[in-house]
C-alpha cells in the first residue's frame, strides 16, 4: 500500500524559527519592516495577505514531494475552506486536506463547497474532520453540544453529506439535521467523495471513527501507547482501519544540531507556560501524560530515542514530534510504517523552509516495510 | 537612498537542482515541475520579503533572462527585475523592442545588465568574435541606438557596429521609462561607458570603487552574503558550504583580517550574524555604495531569511522600507 505524506500549512502565521515565539509572517504580531505578507513598502503595507505565503508554503511542499497540506482550522486561524478555494489554481498535484469540525456548517452546504472544490482542483480535497478540543474554544465558535454528543452529531453530518453527494433526492431525520429532497445539482455530481481523515482519541471518538473514517487521525505519541490506540481502533471498526499521524518534525543534518535547535528554543521559554494548557480534549490529557519526572532540562521531554515532547512550549499546537538528523527521522517514521500508519501529516517551523528540507533530506531516504526494525516495538506488531 | 536586490536563479532549475527521486511506496502524484516553477517561489519570496529588485544573471548555460523576467515581473507588482545580457544577443531596436513590451506588461519595472566583457570562448560560443575594447565600443553604440529608437520618432544612426535608418518607436509602445542599465568593470573603458551610460555600475567587494572617478552614477557592489542568528552559526555554515562545494578542511580559507571579507563564495562576500553583516553593509553605505545585488543560496530560505532578519537591520539605508 503506498503511504501517502502530507505537508502542514500554518493558517495561523509562521515563525521564522522554533528559536522565538514570535510570528513574522502574516498579521498574528504587528506588520513592521522584516514582516511578511504582509511586507512594508514605501512605509505602507505591501497590499499581500498572509494567502501569499501560504501558496508559497503549498508550492515549495508540492514540488519537494509532499502529496498535499493539512490546513489547520482554530478561532484565529484563517480559514481552510476559504485558503483552499484560493489556493486551487495555484498548485496542480497538492491536495487540501481541510480542517473542520460539523456542526459550524450544514453539511449539505459541506457537499456543496466540496462538490465545487472538487470540480475546482480535479479531486483534490480530503477532510480532517474534528470533532472539537473542548474547552472554552468550542463556546467560543458557539457550539454548546457536549463532548460525545459532538461525535454523535460528526456521524451525522457524515451520513448526510453522503446522502446528497450523488445527487438525491435524500431524506434525514437524526438528533441533528433533517432534510427533505436533498441533493447535490446534477452538474455538482459525480465527483469523487473526499478522503476522510477523522480524529479523537476517546471512546467516542474511536466508535465514530470505525463507521467513517479512511485514515484515523492521531497526533503524535509514544510509539507503545500510539500502537494501543490503533489497536483499539481496529477492535471499534467494522472495515480495515488505516492510519494517519500528525508529526511535527526537527530534521537536521547531525543529531546534534536537532538538539540545538531545540535548545535555543528551550532557553526563550517562559518558564510560566511550562504545563499551562486546558480543555476536555482526551488527546490533550493523553500527551500530557506521557511525560513524568523532573523536567529540568528540554532532553527530558525525550520520552523515546527522537520522540520529544516539548512541541507545545516553542509554537502553537500538539506536544509531540520528532527530533533528530535526517537518518534518525526517516527510521522513527518507518517504524510508524511498521505500526500500520499510511499516511504522515508532517510539519516544521518554518514550514516553507522546512518543507523544502525534510522533502528533500528526509523523504527520500524512508524504507518503508522492509526496514530492519531498529527498536523496540511490541509483540506482533503488524507490518 | 539605498536598494536592495537579490540575485536569481536562471540555471541548475531554478537554483533547486536535480529532485530528489522518494521511494517508490511513497505517494508521488507531481506533475513535472520545471525551472520557472522553482523561479516563480524565488521570486515570490523577493517579492514578499521586500526585496527592491531581483538580478536575473546572463548565464549561457541558464534560461534566457528576459524571458525569464517576463514571466518574474508577471508575478510580482513591485519588484524591479534585472534583465541580464550582453550585446551581442541582438540588434540594439530589437533588444529595446522586446523590452518595451515588457514595460508595458510590468508597469515598468524591467532593468538591464548589460555584461560587455564576456570570456571570450563564452562569446564564441554565442557567435560573437568580438574581443577586447571593441567590446565597449559596441556597448556604447548599442546603449545610444537602444535609447535612440526609444525616445525619439525617426531615428537614424549610422556608427561602426550598427544602423538604423527612420527608425524609433511610435505610440503606444513609445514614451515608457527606459530599463536602467546596470554595467560592471574596472578598466578605463569600461567606466567610460558607465559615465556615459550607467544608472548603476556594479563593483565586487575588493574593488577601489571609491577611486574609480565615477560620477552621477550610483555605484553597486555585488555581495554574497551567508547570515545566521550568531556568528558562530554562521561560519559553521560557512565551512559546511565550503565543503559541500568540494573544498576540504585544508583548503577553508580565513576570513581575511583586512577586509573583513570570506573568499569561499564564488567572490568574496560576508559571513556573520544579522548584526554584523548588516553593520559591514551600513559601512559601505558610507563609502557610497547605494545598491547592493546580493547573493545567497538556498534561494528561497535564504531570500525570506535576509528579508526578515537583515533587510530590517537597514531600514534607515533603504528608502522602500521605513
Amino acid at each position: 500500500m503506498s503511504v501517502d505524506i502530507y505537508w502542514r500549512i500554518g493558517t495561523h502565521g509562521d515563525q521564522p524559527s522554533l528559536r522565538r515565539r514570535v510570528a513574522s509572517r502574516g498579521e498574528w504580531a504587528p506588520v513592521v519592516p522584516g514582516s511578511l505578507a504582509p511586507g512594508v513598502r514605501d512605509g505602507r503595507r505591501d497590499g499581500y495577505s498572509y494567502v501569499e505565503h501560504m501558496g508559497d508554503v503549498a508550492r515549495a511542499s508540492e514540488v519537494s514531494g509532499f502529496v498535499g497540506g493539512l490546513l489547520p482550522s482554530f478561532p484565529n486561524t484563517d480559514d481552510p475552506w476559504a485558503t483552499a478555494a484560493t489556493l486551487a489554481r495555484e498548485t496542480t498535484t497538492y491536495r487540501f486536506m481541510i480542517a473542520f469540525q460539523p456542526g459550524f456548517l450544514h453539511p449539505v452546504q459541506a457537499a456543496r463547497m466540496s462538490a465545487s472544490l472538487q470540480r475546482a482542483t480535479g479531486g483534490r480535497v480530503v477532510y480532517n474532520v474534528i470533532s472539537g478540543g473542548g474547552g472554552p474554544d468550542q463556546l467560543w465558535w458557539g457550539d454548546k453540544v457536549a463532548h460525545d454528543d459532538r461525535y454523535a452529531r460528526t456521524s451525522e453530518f457524515l451520513d448526510v453529506l453522503r446522502g446528497v453527494w450523488d445527487g438525491g433526492p435524500y431524506d434525514f431525520e437524526g438528533r441533528f439535521y433533517r432534510v427533505r429532497g436533498a441533493g447535490l445539482p446534477q452538474e455538482l455530481t459525480g465527483q469523487p467523495f473526499p478522503e476522510i481523515c477523522f480524529s479523537g482519541s476517546s471512546k467516542a471518538a474511536i466508535d465514530a471513527a470505525g463507521r467513517h473514517a479512511d485514515y484515523y487521525l492521531s497526533w503524535l505519541e509514544p510509539f507503545h501507547a500510539l500502537s494501543e490506540k490503533f489497536d483499539q481502533v481496529r477492535a471499534n471498526s467494522d472495515r480495515t482501519p488505516k492510519f494517519a499521524v500528525r508529526i511535527d518534525v526537527v530534521a537536521r543534518e547531525t543529531e546534534e544540531e536537532a538538539w540545538e535547535e531545540i535548545r535555543r528554543g528551550w532557553d526563550n521559554i517562559d518558564p510560566t507556560v511550562l504545563r499551562g494548557a486546558t480543555g476536555d480534549s482526551i488527546g490533550w490529557q493523553r500527551s500530557q501524560s506521557f511525560v513524568t519526572g523532573a523536567i529540568n532540562g528540554h532532553r527530558d521531554l525525550e520520552v523515546t530515542p527522537n520522540v520529544w515532547g516539548g512541541f507545545h512550549l516553542l509554537r502553537g499546537g500538539p506536544a509531540f514530534g520528532l527530533v533528530g538528523s535526517y537518518e534518525q527521522v526517516a527510521e522513527r517514521l518507518d517504524e510508524l510504517i511498521n505500526l500500520g500508519v499510511g499516511a504522515f501529516i508532517l510539519a516544521g517551523v518554518p514550514h516553507l523552509e522546512e518543507a523544502y528540507r525534510v522533502g528533500e533530506n528526509v523523504l527520500p531516504l524512508l524504507r518503508g516495510h522492509d526496514l530492519r526494525v531498529t527498536s523496540p516495538l511490541p509483540e506482533g506488531t503488524p507490518s | 537612498m539605498t536598494t536592495f536586490l537579490i540575485t536569481l536563479p536562471t540555471r541548475d532549475n531554478g537554483g533547486r537542482g536535480v529532485r530528489a527521486e522518494l521511494p517508490g511506496f511513497v505517494t508521488d502524484p507531481r506533475a513535472p515541475f520545471g525551472p520557472f516553477d522553482h523561479l516563480l517561489n524565488a521570486g515570490r519570496a523577493a517579492e514578499l520579503a521586500a526585496f527592491d529588485g531581483a538580478l536575473l544573471p546572463f548565464d549561457p548555460w541558464g534560461e534566457e533572462s528576459l524571458v525569464a523576467a517576463g514571466s518574474l515581473l508577471r508575478q510580482s507588482r513591485w519588484l524591479r527585475v534585472a534583465a541580464g545580457f550582453h550585446p551581442g544577443v541582438a540588434t540594439p531596436v530589437y533588444a529595446a523592442k522586446v523590452s518595451a513590451s515588457l514595460q508595458r506588461f510590468s508597469g515598468d519595472r524591467l532593468d538591464w545588465r548589460v555584461v560587455v566583457d564576456l570570456d571570450p570562448e563564452v562569446a564564441r560560443a554565442q557567435g560573437d568574435f568580438l574581443e577586447g575594447a571593441d567590446r565597449y565600443a559596441r556597448a556604447e553604440e548599442f546603449l545610444t541606438v537602444a535609447r535612440g529608437v526609444w525616445t525619439q520618432e525617426d531615428y537614424s544612426y549610422e556608427g561602426r557596429f550598427y544602423q538604423v535608418l527612420a527608425g524609433g518607436f511610435l505610440s503606444p509602445l513609445a514614451g515608457r521609462p527606459f530599463p536602467r542599465v546596470y554595467l560592471s568593470g574596472t578598466s578605463p573603458q569600461a567606466l567610460e561607458l558607465s559615465a556615459r551610460h550607467a544608472d548603476v555600475h556594479l563593483f565586487d567587494p575588493g574593488d577601489d570603487f571609491e577611486g574609480s572617478g565615477l560620477r552621477d552614477v550610483t555605484y553597486g557592489l555585488r555581495l554574497p552574503v551567508l547570515v545566521r542568528d550568531d556568528d558562530e552559526e554562521a561560519w559553521r555554515a560557512a565551512r559546511r558550504l565550503w565543503l559541500r562545494g568540494g573544498g576540504t578542511e585544508d583548503t577553508l580559507p580565513e576570513l581575511d583580517p583586512d577586509t573583513g571579507l570570506w573568499n569561499g563564495f564564488p567572490g568574496p562576500g560576508l559571513v556573520g550574524s544579522q548584526e554584523s553583516v548588516a553593520a559591514r553593509i551600513r559601512d559601505y553605505v558610507d563609502r557610497g555604495i547605494g545598491a547592493f545585488v546580493l547573493e545567497a543560496t538556498p534561494y528561497v530560505e535564504e531570500t525570506y531569511r535576509l528579508g526578515e532578519r537583515l533587510l530590517p537591520l537597514l531600514v534607515k539605508e533603504n528608502a522602500h522600507v521605513r
